[in-house]
């Protein structure tokens, strides 16, 4: 199927059963290049399982998904690998290798790529700088916090700049600090270029920054909420809910500090 | 994290190696006793005897006709005399017996010894039906009944050994795979992680298929070694005792590894699929 070359992602007339069960019916949206797209949902929703389809993970039972050049109804599985190097995805338990340092995990996707060890290293330092990692890169996973690992995964995301980011409730384990700053990161990678299709439960957490909306529900798409704000959303994170609880927690942190303190 | 992948990985190890410890002991038994079937046959011999008095021309186209004859080896004339003195010898104190016979009841011979493949029953019985007709020639003996008793021996022995041997190889087959599986399901995540950037499948077999051949044949070294410990041990008792070739060594670690790389590839196909 050939789209709009402005679109990055296309998913069209999408469904996915299980048994008998569906999991996703007859889903369409679109992602154009450069753009951010939330899309929520309560858990079960189907979110998940529409982002496995986008970065064929999994097949639809019905319809077809089309990410760049690449069409879910005509690939053949030796070419999925390359597709891969075109999203990076990003998960809420972070799915970092605890045996290799920060600096491997991220090296990782472009050897992978078949980069060579010059361009490796190159590259992976310039990445970890721009998530402001660079001085934990010989650190192991566990030794970091969650917000840390997050930027980690993301970094990893990234290496290979693909075209679009696909982030799985990316702050689903973090506390709203956490969570602005991530979205931060979010918004930066997007302010350069990437695509960004978010799923998440949270509305709040999102509502506030006037984006496209899509809203999944019993595995349906109810509701595609268009953008309503054209711009930076680094800009938008200081008015935004997110920033509000981020702040409270703040207060909350000082005020227990001192209550240690005394 | 490291240590615990490597603890792990010397774990699965030594499982591999005593598990293939039984296989070489097995081999190694067989061998032996193999080696025994064959010195046996190789001490084997027939004996043609002459009819007493016999010319010595016929005796000559005997000798040619015997070396003639499908399988024989060699053909060595014993004459009368000899045998009597080897007779005597291996009568030791009971010689005197002989003595009281005064003349040599022996005849003279030719002893035959042929190739081990044509030591068998029905072919020695052929043998001896037509050279016993032969001028001059009293009568053809190879030791009848130890023979068919023997190669029933030999032949039960083979049967049971094969069956044993195959039991065995299947055993190790499966615990071997077993261990190589869980080495992958503990890198399942990696595995998992490797795919969601792109990496091709070959990418990620190729360290998985190195560390199940390294296994494999690290293991089987350890059973080697553990081996020749007990070869070592047995040999006090049995100074005969023979150890594994250097190239049944090198081609049992080659089979090893080779096994633990297919065992690796086998486990992992369902992680990489789609």
């Amino acid at each position: 199927m050939v789209q709009d070359q402005r679109i990055i992602v296309g998913v069209y007339h999408l469904s996915k059963t299980f048994g008998k069960h569906f999991s996703l019916h007859d889903i369409n949206l679109q992602v154009t290049n450069g753009e951010f797209v939330f899309l929520v949902g309560r858990s079960g929703a189907g979110k998940s399982t529409l982002l496995r389809m986008i970065y064929m993970d999994d097949v639809p039972s019905s319809g077809q998904v089309v990410v760049g050049p690449y069409v879910s109804t005509k690939m053949k599985r030796g070419t999925i690998p390359n597709l891969r190097r075109k999203i990076g995805i990003v998960f809420q338990d972070f799915r970092l290798l605890d045996d290799r340092t920060v600096f491997e995990n991220v090296a990782l996707a472009l050897k992978v790529a078949g980069a060579g060890i010059g361009d490796v290293k190159h590259q992976v330092t310039d990445i970890l700088m721009r998530v402001g990692l660079y001085h934990k890169r010989y650190d192991f996973p566990h030794e970091l916090s969650g917000g840390e690992q997050q930027r980690v995964a993301i970094a990893r995301a990234v290496a290979n700049r693909p075209s679009v980011l696909l982030a799985d409730e990316p702050t689903g384990n973090l506390d709203p600090v956490v969570t602005r700053s991530i979205l931060e990161l979010l918004f930066k990678i997007n302010a350069g270029g990437t695509a960004v299709l978010m799923a998440t439960h949270d509305l709040d957490l999102v509502k506030s920054f006037g984006q496209r909306i899509i809203y999944l529900d019993g595995g349906r798409v109810v509701k595609d909420k268009d953008m309503i704000y054209v711009g930076d959303l680094r800009d938008r994170i200081a008015d935004s809910k997110i920033s509000e609880k981020a702040d409270r927690l703040e207060d909350r942190d000082i005020t227990g500090d001192r209550g240690d303190r005394r | 994290m490291m240590a615990r992948r490597k603890a792990a990985n010397a774990f699965s190890i030594v499982i591999m190696g005593l598990c293939l410890l039984i296989l070489v002991v097995f081999i190694l038994l067989t061998l032996n006793v193999q080696s025994v079937i064959d010195r046996a046959s190789e001490e084997m011999r027939a004996y043609v005897y002459l009819e007493d008095g016999v010319a010595a021309s016929t005796s000559r186209e005997i000798q040619m006709k015997l070396l003639g004859l499908e399988g024989v080896e060699e053909v060595v004339f014993v004459s009368k005399e000899e045998a009597l003195a080897s007779f005597r010898k291996d009568l030791g104190d009971s010689k005197d017996m002989l003595d009281a016979l005064g003349s040599n009841p022996l005849p003279d011979a030719y002893r035959v010894k042929l190739k081990p493949e044509y030591i068998r029953s029905e072919y020695l019985e052929k043998l001896a039906g037509d050279a016993g007709k032969w001028e001059g020639v009293e009568e053809f003996r190879y030791g009848e009944k130890w023979l068919g008793r023997g190669e029933k021996l030999v032949r039960g022995f083979y049967v049971v050994d094969l069956c044993i041997g195959v039991i065995i190889l299947l055993a190790v087959i499966f615990v071997i795979a077993n261990t190589v599986r869980l080495t992958v399901l503990t890198r399942q995540k990696a595995i998992e992680v490797a795919k969601l950037v792109g990496a091709t499948n070959a990418y990620i077999r190729i360290p998985f298929l190195v560390e199940g051949a390294f296994q494999g044949a690290v293991s089987s070294l350890l059973a080697i070694a553990l081996l020749a410990v007990i070869h070592g041990f047995a040999q006090r008792f049995l100074p005969g005792v023979m150890f594994l070739r250097g190239d049944s060594i090198f081609g049992f670690v080659v089979f090893c590894a080779l096994l633990g790389a297919l065992a690796s590839y086998g486990a992992m196909r369902r992680f990489l699929k789609v």
